[in-house]
């Protein structure tokens, strides 16, 4: 005879309410969950989707998404001259905040070779890939912009040759890929004005340092920015190059750091990315905490309610192990109940985030299984109750 | 047939000048089929000797046999006491405790579930014993729906699902109006009448002992076998 199961019929209210209270906890716990693994996906999707098979940046940086990585654009070639290295090619990635149909934007740019170079968009939803040297992008789709529009960047004027969608910024940010020459122009060439009034500033300083008006007029040339910067090196391998080994000489000949697309990744997660997951773990714990207390306090009070009839069970003989279980059954039917509510209700509303729930199989089976012990830790208060009873308090009084 | 002797039987609350003697040197013999009062002012030991003999509490001295087993000799016991409660005693209570999340069958079913009497065989013995108690068209209501009297019946029903050697009775008429409560009686009697099962009932009013076959008086822990007949006359009571 399930105890359990006819105690909870009779007091379906305050089950069912219990069960849309706890289920909701639950739900926040499991978006956060989808909130962590959305963010990492997200913020790892364009390393894995760039996928080359080394990223070559700036010596001691973490670049170029943990860190900023720059380094002169003929350095590519020095890359590519290393044995084991089949292509090397020169990758620029910048987030920026920029107007965009007369909207305040951000987005990153992506600048690569558009010649047969790595780094570019691998499948476009719409649209064409870069096809000349200048003017023309491939948007994601979030950036909201539609084929053929012209979009002002900079000095210039672009239009939208393509559209993709299956990578977006490791800040969950929109993509615009440009040519290299336009990207490193859009980002680091200067206005007229400023390009001036530089240049007059340096011309004070040369004078002012000792040198002749025709000598300042002289070296100015070879003082202006260099905008031949490349943020990083893509290197894929020869079929048969040892990564390590090609890592290794790099590093040492060439005076770079060099990360795997995995480590880059971790890069990525390990910096930015965990302390939001230090955060959500945070949130996490307090939150199961307390759907634990809840359901602890439901137990308790529906096992307080029913003391009487549980001595008149020990009076009559019942074992312990029988009341014992009937309030375990009931703890964990309100656990698990609570959850499949919480699980059905965020696969029903996770599309409406702005950002990415990403719900894991694993993610979810760990939460059940803490949520089970946690139903488990519930009842004890309850069985304590239980084993505390006398039976013969149920022959009145004590 | 003998049922249940007790020798001796003491038990002490507390100690050093908290002590309580709630009974001291009890002794009786029950037959199987005896039906027998137990009467008393409030305080007087009532409720310990039922639960001494409900196997519930033990006893500080002497001797209770039950059945046929010594289960406590001087204090100490070796027996699986609620396998007892739940295969050879029945309980009736004062206000009818039954389980209120089970319906009236589920009730009865309860104790023969609990010995691992399942199937047919059960829900027959549950039938019967419903038609027995004159409640078998109230089998699957909740408890809260039935009126006192027929909550005490199922209640009785309960108590008998196992074919108890004793039944024990505490105050089981003092929530029931005269005539309900003589009917819960008449009930008892015939129980212990037709299986003879030895029938111990704890009560307060003078009027319910009608034929029963001895009447005990307990005072100060103390027993007074006041008559031991089967047609009893009126007792002063102590209210
Ligand atoms: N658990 C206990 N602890 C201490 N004293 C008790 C306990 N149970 C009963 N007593 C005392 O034993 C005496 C008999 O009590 P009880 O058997 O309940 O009497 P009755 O049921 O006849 O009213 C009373 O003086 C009571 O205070
Ligand atoms: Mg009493």
């Amino acid at each position: 005879m399930d105890l359990a199961i006819r105690d909870l019929k009779l007091h379906k209210g305050r089950f069912l309410a219990t069960i849309i209270g706890v289920g909701l906890l639950f739900t926040i716990v499991l978006t956060m969950n989808g909130l962590y693994r959305g963010n990492v996906h997200e913020g790892t999707a364009l390393i894995a989707h760039t996928g080359p098979d080394l990223w070559v940046v700036e010596r001691d940086r973490g670049g170029p998404f943990n860190e900023q990585s720059s380094m002169p654009e003929f350095f590519h070639y020095s890359v590519a001259a290393v044995p084991g290295v089949e292509q090397a090619s020169p990758f620029i990635y910048y987030p920026v905040e920029r107007q965009v149909k007369g909207e305040s934007r951000r987005f990153s740019i992506i600048g690569y070779d558009v010649f047969g170079g790595l780094g570019g968009p691998r499948q476009l939803t719409q649209g064409r890939p870069i096809q000349q040297a200048h003017y023309e992008m491939v948007a994601h789709e979030k950036l909201g912009v539609k084929l053929g529009d012209r979009i002002p960047l900079g000095l210039h004027t672009f239009t939208v040759v393509g559209l993709t969608r299956e990578a977006v910024a490791t800040d969950g940010e929109p993509l615009v890929y440009l040519s290299l020459a336009d990207a490193q122009e859009f980002l680091f060439q200067r206005d007229n004005q400023e390009v001036r009034n530089q240049r007059e500033r340096q011309r004070r300083s040369l004078v002012g340092g000792g040198l002749t008006p025709q000598e300042a007029e002289r070296l100015l040339p070879l003082l202006a920015p260099d905008i031949h910067t490349i943020n990083a090196v893509l290197v894929k391998l020869a079929p048969d190059a040892d990564p390590a080994y090609v890592a290794r000489h790099i590093q040492d000949w060439l005076y770079f750091s060099v990360f795997t697309t995995q480590e880059e990744i971790d890069l990525v997660v390990r910096g930015r990315l965990a302390r939001m997951s230090a955060q959500l773990g945070f949130f996490r714990i307090l939150l199961l905490f307390v759907a634990v207390v809840i359901i602890s306090l439901v137990i308790y009070t529906f096992t307080m309610e029913k003391i009487r009839s549980i001595a008149v069970m020990k009076l009559i003989g019942a074992p312990n192990r029988v009341v014992i279980r009937m309030i375990l059954e009931e703890s964990l039917l309100m656990t698990v109940s609570s959850f499949l509510f919480g699980l059905l209700v965020i696969h029903s509303i996770a599309d409406l985030f702005p950002r990415k729930i990403l719900i894991l199989a694993p993610d979810t089976l760990l939460t059940f299984a803490i949520a089970l012990a946690g139903g488990i830790l519930a009842s004890v208060l309850g069985i304590w109750q239980v084993l505390k009873t006398e039976p013969a308090m149920a022959l009145g009084g004590r | 047939m003998e049922a249940l002797r007790l020798a001796n039987l003491g038990k002490v609350f507390g100690s050093g000048h908290l002590e309580v003697r709630a009974l001291d040197d009890v002794s009786l013999v029950i037959n199987a089929g005896d039906l027998v009062a137990l009467m008393g002012p409030s305080g007087s030991g009532k409720t310990t000797l039922l639960l001494c003999v409900s196997l519930i509490l033990e006893p500080t001295a002497g001797t209770v046999v039950f059945d046929g087993e010594t289960i406590y000799q001087n204090g100490w016991t070796g027996v699986d006491v609620r396998r007892l409660r739940r295969e050879k005693i029945g309980f009736v209570f004062q206000s009818a405790n039954l389980i209120p999340f089970l319906t009236v069958r589920e009730n009865v079913l309860f104790p023969l579930d609990l010995v691992g009497r399942k199937g047919a065989a059960a829900e027959r013995r549950v039938t019967e014993l419903l038609e027995y108690m004159e409640v078998a068209e109230r089998a699957h209501y909740l408890p809260a729906l039935l009126s006192g009297g027929e909550q005490q019946r199922v209640a009785v029903a309960r108590a008998l699902a196992n074919r108890p050697k004793l039944i024990l009775a505490d105050e089981p008429t003092a929530s029931l109006d005269t005539v309900r409560g003589k009917k819960v009686m008449e009930m008892l009697k015939q129980i212990a009448r037709e299986n003879q099962t030895a029938v111990i009932t704890v009560t307060h009013d003078a009027r319910m002992i009608e034929g029963f076959d001895h009447v005990y008086h307990l005072k100060d822990g103390r027993l007074n076998n006041m008559v031991s007949s089967r047609y009893s006359i009126l007792f002063s009571t102590d209210h």
